[in-house]
């Protein structure tokens, strides 16, 4: 006895690739069912809609484009790292990355800043009067930078 | 062409809008599939020689699903990239009713979209690229039962996804 065709084989029995045997079963459960009618029918309204959509034609110029510089020339680099479009261009990203790096190296341990802000900071905060000065306020707020 | 074997710039003459049709509707847009599209022409120039004359077309929608996949896992590692089957992501609206219609092509776009990319890839792979049932389970490494499944599936999904914009015939 054959097994029971489970619903997704109406796609296959759509496109030609159910075994003769499958075909039958299936067919005899589409005459019994109105419900498997029914989803035949929606699989055969998504599937006529794509294959009735018109191609999707490449921009003008690609192809020339493609066999004037061969495959892959017009990218900046291949998909395995290029980000993609409209993001920031991967030769951007390294050179601000390299960039870094050497601001890093170079940057010297200890602030050496001039005048000493710490010190300028400190200085006028404690001149600072009673009645309030805004500006030494400011410089109250003042901290050394500190570069990691 | 020497042996039946065709040179990339014949594949690219001969087969490029085939190639280029594939490729927008695994991608969904033009700037990823002409990524995909170049790519898959350098594998191909690079892998001509162990090309079996045969199905030309099913080694070449085999190709550029594997570009696709590929780019596909690329960004799942780097989730600031956006997939068009991210679950998070916000698809494109219908356009309002004064803007400019979209084309039907568009509306089939945007409910391939839709679909998770397991689906995606089986249904281009059948209703776009034409291939068999077997060259599908060959291209995409799944057993032929999984292939009808999802084939299947996809297209019910693809189905509701294209009654929610309100195109109800075919």
């Amino acid at each position: 006895v054959s097994p029971e065709p489970t619903e997704d084989l109406l796609s296959a029995y759509l496109d030609g690739e159910l075994e003769p045997a499958e075909r039958v079963a299936v067919e005899a459960r589409l005459t019994a069912s109105p419900e498997w009618r029914a989803v035949l029918e929606e699989i055969r309204a998504a599937r006529a809609a794509l294959r009735g959509a018109p191609a999707r034609e490449a921009p003008p110029g690609f192809w020339d484009d493609v066999l004037h510089t061969g495959p892959g020339a017009s990218r900046s680099v291949p998909a395995t790292v290029r980000p993609a479009r409209g993001r920031t261009p991967w030769l951007a990203a390294g050179a601000a990355a390299a960039a870094v790096l050497v601001a890093v190296a170079f940057v010297p341990k200890e602030q050496r800043v001039k005048p000493d802000v710490a010190a300028v900071s400190a200085q006028h905060g404690a001149q600072l009067s009673d009645a309030g000065d805004p500006i030494g306020a400011l410089a109250q707020m003042a901290r050394p930078v500190r570069f990691r | 062409m020497a042996d039946g074997i065709p040179t990339w710039e014949e594949v690219a003459r001969e087969h490029g809008r085939f190639l280029y049709n594939v490729a927008y509707r695994l991608a969904g847009n033009d700037d990823d599939a002409q990524d995909l599209v170049q790519e898959a022409l350098l594998r191909v120039r690079g892998g001509l020689e162990r090309y079996q004359p045969g199905s030309l077309r099913g080694w070449l929608a085999r190709i550029v699903t594997n570009v696709f996949l590929d780019e596909v896992r690329r960004r799942r590692r780097r989730p600031t990239d956006a997939l068009p089957d991210d679950p998070g992501r916000v698809l494109p609206p219908a356009p309002a009713a004064d803007e400019t219609p979209t084309s039907f092509s568009d509306e089939v776009q945007r409910a391939l979209d839709s679909l998770p990319e397991e689906f995606r890839v089986p249904v281009v792979l059948c209703d776009v690229a034409d291939l068999s049932y077997d060259q599908i389970a060959a291209a995409t490494g799944a057993p032929i039962g999984t292939v009808r499944s999802r084939i299947h599936r996809g297209r019910r999904m693809m189905r509701a996804a294209l009654v929610a914009q309100g195109v109800t015939g075919p």
